[in-house]
């Protein structure tokens, strides 16, 4: 046995070796591909494989709800459906027979082709939102026609909704959709494209403990982009994968709904004006009310520009709070200020009388005027028929400086803390603020007109609200409060609030005797500014005030506009009942142009009556 | 009669018959992952073609070459009439006439008619030996170029541009491996680069012209081909050392390789081995091939030379093109991994193939 001799291959000769070579030099170009896919960029490509089935979708964590003192939901989360695209799969096809399928808006057609032709690389694989809040009737057809509309999905979010409509819609306030500037201003709150973002009111100022917690949930997309629901996929998953968002807090506020209603029905006679109502011993708001109101519903959707043109551009400023942050001159609600100070200080004493002749006289000027002539006034009287001539003999006496402690001791001149809508501190002048402030330097004039508040003294209805509650407490200032306590979703108190005792006075009981005794004759004896509007047998008492509008901007405005807007401001600052009060209730109209009496006063004694049939109804 | 001259001492090769199980066990393994998450019956299909794979596989090993020698030219003309009875009765499937229907079973005659071309080519180069000591003149190179060349058109009429590239190849392989003279050799090189543009502008179709545009600028078209390159590529790189594991490949799970039990069953394997599976794999096509050119070596005859160089370069070209292309460096064409892809008629033209070479093997010691 031997090999056989190999005679006839002398045909390819050498040629046996060039083809092992040339195998194996190929093999090499292989396998040098393979290490540099699999070990130079392997870390790579396993990312972007992975990236290319899993998708993670957030989960965005339920708005805290707001409660009233009663449990009435004024603020929740309703559902909406979105429809969101997939650029990758979602193709010409696909939207040529959404388009067919529903009358969609241009504007909605433009954004989805706006968003596809702005995705690009790694974006195509992302879920975008398409549409946001389409009706009902809608999401039930797409869901129908799910086969024919790949890469769509209708998914239902939540938005926000205030049941109750306008009703203090300026606590309230409203949400929107976090825009570009949000992302940079608010980098602290990490929000995300598509975030709701409280605006205003308590939505904002709660915002950090009403948004809750994002969760998200890993998902697997095959390559045709269906999910893939098979819960053994979970392996390919990062862990964990899924994290439960935590909602938000819920607020429970002060305000009672009824009264907050009955507040807003008595107010509803005027187009412009704020009212508001707190709990003398607590600080705590049951009402709280600006006109004109907005609907927040309307502000949280889809608003369109001509209607956002039309409520910012409105003279009577619906987005402003007027309760807190417009400041108004006080006028004479302010003379409790100079009549606490002069009889604290034992700088007039209760016999002393003074002649009214209608004006008072004062170097050469014979402008400061009064309403009529009082005839003789003591400093009860002068109170109770809101006697200027009588407080500007009263304010020389006092001096603008004494007047500036006390209105500050009262809490004027700076916020309350209540802290909401940009809350304003109002203004009370010094004569060294005139010495700064004017060429010709602080004179006795300032002191008059600051005496019957006007000049540059400048108050929120807030304030105005706490001073009366302060009076009517006998020296004891409360911080007004709005929220009673913070609840996590599953009912459990998180924060309870207690009422802030800000300052006591300590002013000599016959002080308080005194102005109590003061205000209560301003309703009840025949001499009194409110007489004429109280309600019998309804134990109140208060100020009236009148609050010059000074003639600015008349050319911004048209003659229409022109008419009312030089029109005055009628106050009234009121406490119920006279002793041992429970609530205080300051109401302020704007432009009405008639004494206070007529405009400011119904509307208090009409809240006070109601809170009184709310209460009573309740204990039965 | 057939009469074998001479007597031979059978002697199986055992090398590569463990090699035939080793990579059609890897590819079973592999169709199994692949297939894992689909309603099709491809895993139990491919057993049983495994099963009738091995026993033509036997038949052929069986049978002296010799006869083979005799009967080359009968099965290329049964090739050719069957490559013509195709294109006028086959079934059209993906825009392309390729199939012929035996009974349940669908045949691509054109994967089988390589073995024929191999066969004839060996013939010819058995029964003409080059005339004089400076090799074949190009009149000796007229004949085989017409038993490729003809097939090669009747294959792109259907079309199917990855198996008529491949008996072009077979074909070139074969040829450059010949005594030729200088003159031949370089008149066959200048023909391929005057082949390219021709082929270009009358025979590829505008879908495959595409893909090969793809394939040199793959991101100007990230949807479309160039998707199924990133796909494959995605697959592999991120199996990176040891892979994700057996039936743990997300790329082939979750769909996003393209005829990932055909085409780019080696995407799937990648993915789940990793370099180190890949290499295992790579390194029994090395083996068999370069197995295949030793038996051509060692061979008794011109004929038994030229069926293991053609067995050889078959295996070869298919495994450097599928896997070139599924690693991105040749455009997709649909070229199958041999015995490693799921698919009848590619089973059986590589086990016919190898038991070719298994009859070669066996047949090269013999008594005096």
């Amino acid at each position: 046995m031997r090999r056989l001799l190999l005679s006839e291959n002398s045909e390819f000769g050498k040629k046996f070796r060039y083809a092992q070579i040339f195998i194996i030099a190929c093999f090499l170009i292989l396998a040098g591909r393979l290490v540099q896919l699999q070990v130079v960029y392997g870390s790579e490509y396993r990312a972007l494989s992975n990236h290319n089935f899993l998708q993670k979708r957030r989960i965005d964590a339920p708005r805290g709800l707001i409660y009233d003192k009663q449990g009435t939901v004024l603020a929740k989360n309703i559902v909406a459906f979105n429809v969101y695209i997939t650029p990758l799969f979602f193709k010409e096809r696909s939207f040529q027979f959404l388009i067919r399928l529903l009358d969609l808006p241009q504007s909605d057609i433009d954004f989805i082709k706006h968003r596809i032709m702005m995705a690009d690389g790694r974006k195509r694989t992302y879920s975008l939102l398409a549409i946001r809040d389409i009706p009902k009737e809608w999401a039930m057809i797409l869901e129908s026609n799910k086969n024919y509309l790949r890469g769509l999905d209708i998914v239902p979010q939540e938005k926000r909704f205030y049941p109750q409509g306008a009703l203090a819609s300026h606590l309230m306030g409203f949400v929107s959709e976090v825009n570009r500037e949000d992302l940079d201003n608010f980098k602290e709150y990490k929000y995300l494209a598509l975030d709701w973002r409280g605006k205003t009111g308590l939505e904002w100022k709660y915002e950090k403990q009403m948004r809750g917690e994002r969760g998200y949930v890993w998902r697997i997309l095959d390559a045709r982009g269906r999910r893939v629901h098979d819960p053994k996929s979970r392996r390919w998953m990062p862990k964990p994968w899924r994290k439960d968002p935590v909602p938000g807090l819920n607020l429970h506020l002060t305000i009672d709904a009824h009264i907050q209603r009955a507040v807003e029905q008595a107010m509803s006679v005027y187009n412009s004006g704020a009212a508001v109502v707190m709990e003398v011993k607590t600080g705590k708001i049951l009402a709280y009310t600006s006109k004109p109101s907005f609907d927040p519903n309307e502000l949280s959707g889809k608003l369109s520009t001509t209607r956002a043109h039309e409520i910012y551009a409105n003279p009577l400023k619906p987005m402003l709070d007027k309760v807190s942050q417009g400041t108004y001159f006080p006028g004479s609600t302010y003379k409790v200020i100079p009549a606490i100070a002069a009889v604290e200080e034992q700088l007039i004493q209760h016999e002393e009388y003074h002649l009214c002749k209608g004006w008072y006289e004062y170097g050469r000027n014979s402008s400061f005027r009064c309403t009529h002539s009082h005839g003789l006034m003591n400093i009860h009287s002068a109170v109770v028929s809101s006697c200027n001539v009588f407080f500007f003999m009263l304010s020389e006496r006092v001096g603008m400086d004494r007047m500036a402690r006390y209105a500050r001791l009262f809490g004027f001149g700076t916020p309350t803390g209540f802290n909401l809508n940009h809350e304003k501190g109002g203004f009370i002048p010094t004569k060294q603020w005139y010495a700064q402030k004017f060429m010709e330097g602080f004179r006795i004039g300032h002191t008059l007109n600051s005496a019957i508040g006007q000049g540059n003294v400048k108050a929120t209805v807030l304030q105005t609200a706490m001073v009366y509650g302060a009076i009517a407490n006998r020296g004891k200032l409360v911080q007004p409060q709005i929220i009673e306590k913070m609840t996590d979703y599953q009912g459990n108190l998180v924060r309870g609030f207690s009422p802030i005792i800000k300052r006591e006075m300590g002013f000599k009981p016959e002080t308080y005797d005194f102005i109590i005794n003061a205000l209560s004759g301003v309703v009840n004896e025949p001499t009194g500014t409110a007489y004429k509007s109280r309600i019998n047998g309804l134990s109140v008492a208060g100020k009236t005030g009148t609050a010059q509008v000074r003639k600015i901007n008349r050319d911004v405005l048209n003659k229409e506009e022109a008419k009312w807007s030089h029109l005055d401001h009628a106050w009234f600052a009121g406490f119920a009942p006279v002793h041992d009060s429970e609530i205080v209730v300051v109401v302020l109209i704007e432009h009405v142009g008639v004494f206070a009496s007529k405009a400011a006063v119904p509307v208090t004694m009409n809240i006070i009556r109601k809170y009184y049939e709310i209460m009573g109804n309740r204990k039965r | 009669m057939l009469e074998p001259q001479g007597r031979f001492r059978l002697r199986i090769d055992w090398t590569l018959l463990l090699l035939l199980v080793a990579i059609t066990g890897l590819g079973l393994l592999n169709l199994y992952s692949a297939s894992y998450n689909v309603k099709n019956p491809m895993f139990t299909q491919q057993i049983y073609w495994i099963f009738i794979g091995f026993s033509v596989f036997l038949i052929t090993a069986t049978i002296d070459y010799r006869v083979y020698n005799k009967v080359a030219y009968f099965i290329y003309a049964l090739g050719i009439l069957t490559l013509i009875l195709v294109l006028v009765t086959g079934l059209i499937k993906h825009g392309s006439r390729r199939w012929l229907i035996i009974g349940t079973m669908r045949l691509q005659p054109s994967e089988l008619f390589k073995i024929a071309i191999i066969l004839a080519l060996g013939h010819f180069v058995d029964a003409s030996p080059p005339k004089t000591e400076q090799g074949r003149t190009l009149q000796e190179l007229i004949i085989p170029s017409l038993l490729a060349g003809f097939p090669f058109l009747l294959i792109m009429i259907q079309p199917d541009l990855g198996t008529g590239m491949l008996i072009l190849l077979i074909f070139f392989s074969i040829m450059f491996l010949l005594r030729l003279r200088i003159r031949s050799l370089l008149t066959l090189l200048s023909s391929i680069i005057v082949l390219t543009p021709l082929i270009w502008t009358f025979v590829l179709q505008e879908y495959q012209k595409n893909r090969i545009l793809v394939f040199l600028d793959p991101a100007s078209d990230p949807s479309g081909h160039g998707w199924h390159y990133r796909q494959s590529i995605f697959a592999i790189g991120s199996g990176q050392w040891s892979g994700k594991g057996f039936l743990s490949g997300t790329q082939s799970k979750f769909h996003f390789l393209p005829a990932q039990w055909s085409d780019f069953p080696f995407s799937v394997w990648a993915e789940e081995w990793g370099l180190i599976g890949s290499l295992l794999l790579m390194g029994l096509y090395i083996w068999l091939i370069l197995l295949s050119i030793s038996l051509a070596k060692s061979a008794r005859d011109r004929f038994a030379s030229v069926i293991c160089l053609g067995v050889g370069a078959m295996f070869f070209w298919h495994v450097v093109i599928n896997i070139g292309m599924v690693m991105g460096l040749l455009p997709i064409v649909g070229v199958t991994l041999p015995l490693f892809s799921h698919g009848g008629s590619s089973m059986l033209t590589f086990m016919i193939g190898a038991g070719l070479l298994m009859s070669v093997s066996s047949r090269r010691y013999a008594f005096e």
